[in-house]
């Protein structure tokens, strides 16, 4: 069952083609990476995805329910959760609180509530906290729970922007980048989580550069470049598709 | 979790003393006009309150808010004095009506941001200060209205003097801090922080940026107009220059010197403002001799750039955070004896 189908999709900046005639489609739990060289339109296409600007021309449908020209914060209602390539942390909120934001479209009370913090408003006060404290055990962060979100290395920070992703109950999960800037430890913790998270049930893209664990991990890739969909298959098929090579080293690196 | 319980009762601990010291002020001091002083504090306390919740929290700037503070007064004085409204139903209907304007007008303001929005604000403030000298069969002009604002009274006690106000406000006050508080340690308290934080993620959370941003606007609005009441009804005479950009001037340098994310700031920040700006009045004569009340700006200036420059996250932020490295030291001194 397809759960998210992106048809001919194009996006001019100016007279800049980011991504231009792109099509494919992400089945339910299938792990799915999105690779290119730099510049091949690869976070222009999860922008897309997630409402940050409208395409030029094309659509995206998930579940069925056309997406293309809704705005962010609606497209996060629907279930689609990201994170960033450049860290997007709430630095001025503790790493649970940054988590308890995720759980926004999972929670009701409205400013009347926040205002009059009433018996029912502080049971889902409680719940969110309990959820949010699930998701930092799952990501490894149980045990900074109160710790400014600034304060925690580079590699924790991508963790906790997957805890807060996450903790917002998302069917597909974009994830841009997730392995950069991680040590090899930390980059083991990364694909076990993303293992949890399918095992969960979570459809996964991702955008990555680190070739070994996006062909450790995926069912398919999707490969661009210059914003063109250059081939689509398993990392089988890609590790041996000529143009891929070609795009990659060069035709002197043949 | 352990700690968040203690967080807590911390912060509750701190709100009972502060209640506990406010109220037993009054029976210490005995110069009215020092009494006069705190009740114009705790005025503009209220309006400064929300004001930190849309600029602290929210990080929107509003450069209008002595326009809420005068829709609040003077629906309270016209309601009273012309249509003999009582003045409890008039602050409500004050403060109701100013939130819908708020909502009303933020809906297309609130599409611009930073300097913009200031001053898509700024000129709001302007608006309804030019409204307020015009419509004179309406405000009475440039003159005001001075006959028939009722003092405020609950059951049979008039607060008609310092004294008896000073509760009344104070009270108000408080009451606007803890529900302030309560939004800040809310659903919609952390939304608001995570658009602060980074717009870009939080709307990739599912926050509805736009909304959000429009009812803390509505809602400082509404704290403004409460304000506004209460002035109008201390003061029993209103005219449109305690409403013009100069008080919305003063009310964010108040904020900004109290420190914007703090719930304490607010306080801080008008206390220091308030007993400066009385001082100011009375030295600046004996300084520069012709000097009038245009000088004030200029000070205001220069203490909003200096604390911008020296202490960008507001006195509060700084004298805790040198409270923490004294003690620190103090600690550290003990270990190395």
């Amino acid at each position: 069952m397809k759960l998210l189908e992106v048809t001919q999709l194009t996006k001019t900046f100016g007279g800049v083609h980011a991504v231009s005639d792109v099509s494919f489609s992400v089945s339910k739990g299938e792990i799915v990476a999105v690779i290119g060289p730099n510049g091949a339109g690869k976070t222009t296409l999860f922008n897309l995805m997630t409402g940050v600007y409208p395409p030029t021309q094309g659509n995206i449908y998930f579940n069925d329910t056309d997406i293309t020209c809704l705005p962010t914060h609606k497209v996060a209602s629907l279930g689609i959760a990201r994170t960033f390539q450049n860290l997007q942390v709430f630095n001025n909120m503790t790493v649970l609180e940054n988590v308890m934001v995720g759980r926004h479209i999972r929670s009701r009370t409205g400013l009347l509530g926040a205002v009059f913090p009433l018996w029912p408003v502080q049971v889902e006060e409680s719940k969110i906290v309990e959820s949010s404290l699930e998701k930092l055990a799952l990501t490894g962060l149980a045990d900074k729970a109160m710790e400014q979100a600034n304060s925690l290395p580079y590699g924790q920070q991508k963790m906790l922007e997957i805890a807060r992703a996450i903790a917002l109950e998302p069917e597909l999960l974009l994830l841009d980048e997730p392995a950069a800037g991680l040590n090899s430890s930390e980059t083991r913790d990364l694909v076990d989580i993303i293992y949890t998270l399918r095992d969960q049930g979570i459809t996964i893209i991702l955008v990555e550069h680190d070739m070994e664990t996006v062909m450790e991990i995926t069912d398919r890739l999707v490969v661009l470049n210059f914003g063109n969909k250059l081939a689509e298959g398993t990392p089988y098929e890609i590790q041996n598709n000529q143009e891929v090579i070609t795009a990659y080293l060069g035709e002197e690196g043949l | 979790m352990k700690d968040l319980l203690k967080q807590k009762r911390l912060r509750h601990a701190l709100i009972l003393l502060f209640t506990l010291i406010i109220f037993t002020l009054p029976f210490l001091i005995t110069n009215n006009y020092y009494l006069s002083v705190l009740v114009i504090i705790g005025i503009h306390t209220i309006v400064v309150v929300g004001l930190c919740l849309l600029m602290g929290y929210a990080g929107q700037i509003s450069l209008g808010h002595a326009a809420f503070y005068g829709l609040g007064a003077y629906t309270s004085g016209i309601l009273t004095s012309t249509y003999n409204v009582s003045p409890w139903l008039a602050l409500l209907a004050g403060a109701v009506g100013t939130g819908i304007i708020a909502y009303l007008i933020g809906i297309p303001i609130f599409r611009l941001k930073e300097h913009y929005l200031a001053l898509a604000t700024l000129g709001f403030g302007l608006i309804i200060h030019v409204i307020l000298m015009e419509e004179v069969e309406l405000t009475g002009g440039p003159s005001g209205l001075s006959k028939g604002i009722p003092y405020l009274s609950i059951g049979s006690l008039v607060l008609n003097n310092d004294f008896k106000f000073y509760f009344l406000v104070w009270i108000l006050a408080l009451l606007a801090l803890i529900l302030a508080n309560n939004v800040v340690h809310s659903r919609i308290g952390r939304a608001l922080r995570s658009i602060h934080g980074s717009e870009f993620a939080a709307q990739s959370l599912g926050v509805d940026t736009g909304r959000h941003k429009l009812q803390v606007f509505a809602l400082s609005a509404v704290y403004a107009s409460v304000a506004g009441s209460l002035y109008a009804h201390y003061i029993t005479f209103i005219s449109p220059s305690p409403f013009g950009l100069m008080t919305s001037i003063q009310f964010v340098v108040m904020a900004v010197v109290g420190g914007l994310a703090s719930i304490w700031g607010p306080i801080f920040g008008v206390s220091v403002i308030t007993i400066m700006a009385e001082s100011l009045k009375e030295f600046m004569p004996l300084l520069i001799p012709q000097a009038g009340g245009e000088y004030e700006i200029v000070v205001y200036g220069i203490i909003l750039v200096v604390i911008m420059i020296f202490m960008p996250d507001g006195l509060t932020a700084t004298l805790v955070k040198a409270y923490e490295g004294w003690r620190y030291r103090k600690e550290r001194a003990n270990e190395t004896p």
